[in-house]
């Protein structure tokens, strides 16, 4: 599908009726969510409720564990990422993802910007600019622009997980999933990294799960309440947070259980 | 209950007993290994024995030259390695990465069986299956050759090269292959990209362990090598027969007698495999202990 065709007002993602079981158990139960362009989309929920699950749907991560069975659509610009004609590299290569764990390569710190690039056929002499690029779109440029030779390694946790999300930024995706990218950095890490992800609004659509409610509260546009597999509620994270509908949102917002 | 604490302690102590023997036992083999060895010096120069070309033990103008037999072994173990290095780590990825668990599970009790046969079950394999094998496909007038043992050495190497490397790839974090997935990149991009160069000092650490192995190694190498001692070309000297330090110690060591020249350069001989093996052991070992993984 071309741009021209595309509607504006065309959801970046569109999920329908989606259903997994890992094995016997159903995982998610006929999730359906529409999530709009260059947006923050918030998924919530106490553990084992399956949000990390979904947002693992999002890029087709859950290919990787075995007897892991879906039903239902997920449209990406008009094409269903779980069709015939996918190819989950080119996939992945468009919807990006950083991870709970800071888990930078144990290489330097350039070769792990520039790891994405290189795989995609990056032109040599191109490459210096992308990792630039993308280090300072993380907002870590100026703290490692002199040893982008040393280790990625080296690194304090709230960098890793920035420089994570640098490489990511150097593949040019235009979905970035998130994970629960703070929950093992401490605050001033964390406020750092939820500045980011507002900044990257602008040119990225970004769905994150999260554990930590202000955080949602924070930084999402839209929030999506999910338990026991299924998406509870869905909305503008004001309303949701504001005036939920369902009885079981307000009772995790407030603090009842979870 | 002083009776009670009493044998607690007797306990203590025996075990503490055993396990100290094995540090004797091996000061012991030092002290007499290299005592015979350094007696060798009283009627031939070090230099003359380490760099000496030519090992006549027996012949009236004997010489004691260390070189035909150390890079007898040299040959053998290189090419043991050119063998094993490439097939151990192959193997390792196919069964930590690739292949189905059950696959994985059949495969891993024959690597382990392979490691417990007797050296000499690999010799009398060489000598009839491979001997014959190597000596037709090179026209040769024996088969008896520096390849033969290098590939029985590499075959005696590969469990433990597998085994090890195996260990240090699946032992690299999921998050990391997935952290490669997760920017598109393809199964072997990760694996060739990320998973082993992460495992890389794990996998040395085995290799190490491997030459180890095949520097040691005797019994085999008797029985397929042709046991020639003159120092090989290269790289023909692949295809004619060599002497390893091993073999010469075996062969000779019968019929030495006790305390005379000959038997003292045979210790000589020893002292040196032991010196070599203990480095490439210690080798192994600062490698392992550098690569234990630090994301956490």
């Amino acid at each position: 599908m071309t741009e021209a065709v595309q509607n504006v007002s065309q959801p970046q993602i569109q999920v329908e009726n989606l259903n997994l079981w890992y094995g016997e158990k159903q995982a998610l139960k006929n999730v359906s969510m529409q999530i709009p362009k260059n947006s923050i989309t918030a998924l919530i929920g106490p553990s084992g409720c399956g949000k990390s699950t979904f947002i693992r749907c999002l890029n087709r991560m859950n290919d990787l564990i075995k007897d892991c069975r879906i039903e239902g659509r997920v449209l990406t610009e008009g094409k269903d990422i779980y069709g015939p004609n996918i190819d989950v590299v080119d996939l992945r290569k468009k919807v990006g993802m950083v991870f709970q764990k800071p888990n930078p390569f144990p290489m330097s710190i350039y070769d792990n910007v520039a790891y994405g690039p290189r795989i995609h056929g990056a032109n040599r002499k191109d490459l210096d600019g992308i990792v630039e690029q993308a280090l300072r779109s993380a907002a870590i440029w100026n703290e490692i622009s002199d040893r982008l030779k040393s280790p990625a390694l080296s690194l304090s946790g709230g960098q890793q997980q920035r420089l994570c999300i640098a490489r990511t930024l150097a593949v040019k995706p235009k979905i970035i999933l998130f994970d629960e990218p703070t929950s093992a950095l401490d605050p001033i890490s964390t406020s750092r990294i939820e500045d980011l992800i507002i900044n990257l609004k602008k040119d990225y659509t970004i769905v994150i799960v999260t554990h930590n409610m202000q955080q949602a509260a924070r930084i999402s546009d839209y929030t999506g309440f999910f338990l026991m597999g299924e998406l509870i509620e869905f909305g503008q994270t004001r309303q949701i947070f504001q005036n939920p509908r369902e009885k079981s949102t307000e009772d995790y917002i407030t603090g009842r259980f979870g | 209950m002083l009776s009670r604490n009493y044998r607690e302690k007797t306990i203590e102590w025996a075990l503490f007993l055993v396990s100290a023997l094995t540090v004797v036992i091996l000061l012991l083999i030092c002290l007499f290994l290299f005592r015979d060895g350094l007696l060798l010096f009283k009627d031939t120069s070090l230099m003359d024995f380490l760099t000496g070309k030519f090992w006549y033990p027996t012949s009236i103008n004997r010489q004691f030259g260390l070189l035909p037999l150390f890079f007898g072994s040299l040959i053998v173990t290189a090419g043991a390695i050119l063998f094993a290095v490439p097939l151990g780590i192959a193997s390792a990825i196919y069964i930590s990465e690739i292949a189905d668990p059950k696959v994985a599970d059949f495969l891993k009790p024959f690597i382990e069986i392979l490691a417990g046969v007797p050296s000499v079950v690999f010799g009398f394999f060489g000598l009839v299956v491979l001997v014959p094998i190597i000596q037709h496909s090179f026209n040769l007038p024996t088969g008896q050759t520096a390849l033969t043992g290098s590939i029985m050495l590499g075959i005696m190497a590969l469990p433990t090269i597998i085994t090890i490397s195996e260990d240090a790839i699946s032992s690299v974090p999921s998050t990391l292959e997935q952290g490669s997935l997760a920017l598109g990149a393809t199964k072997w991009q990760t694996i060739y990209r990320v998973v082993v160069p992460a495992a890389l000092s794990g996998i040395s650490a085995g290799v190490m362990l491997g030459i180890g192995r095949a520097i040691g190694e005797t019994m085999t190498l008797m029985m397929v090598t042709g046991n020639t001692a003159v120092i090989p070309s290269f790289p023909g000297g692949f295809l004619a027969p060599v002497r390893t330090m091993t073999a010469t110690i075996a062969l000779e060591m019968g019929e030495v007698p006790q305390g005379s020249t000959h038997f003292h350069a045979l210790f000589a001989v020893g002292s040196v495999l032991f010196i070599i093996t203990l480095l490439v052991n210690l080798i192994a070992d600062s490698i392992k202990k550098r690569y234990k993984f630090k994301v956490d």
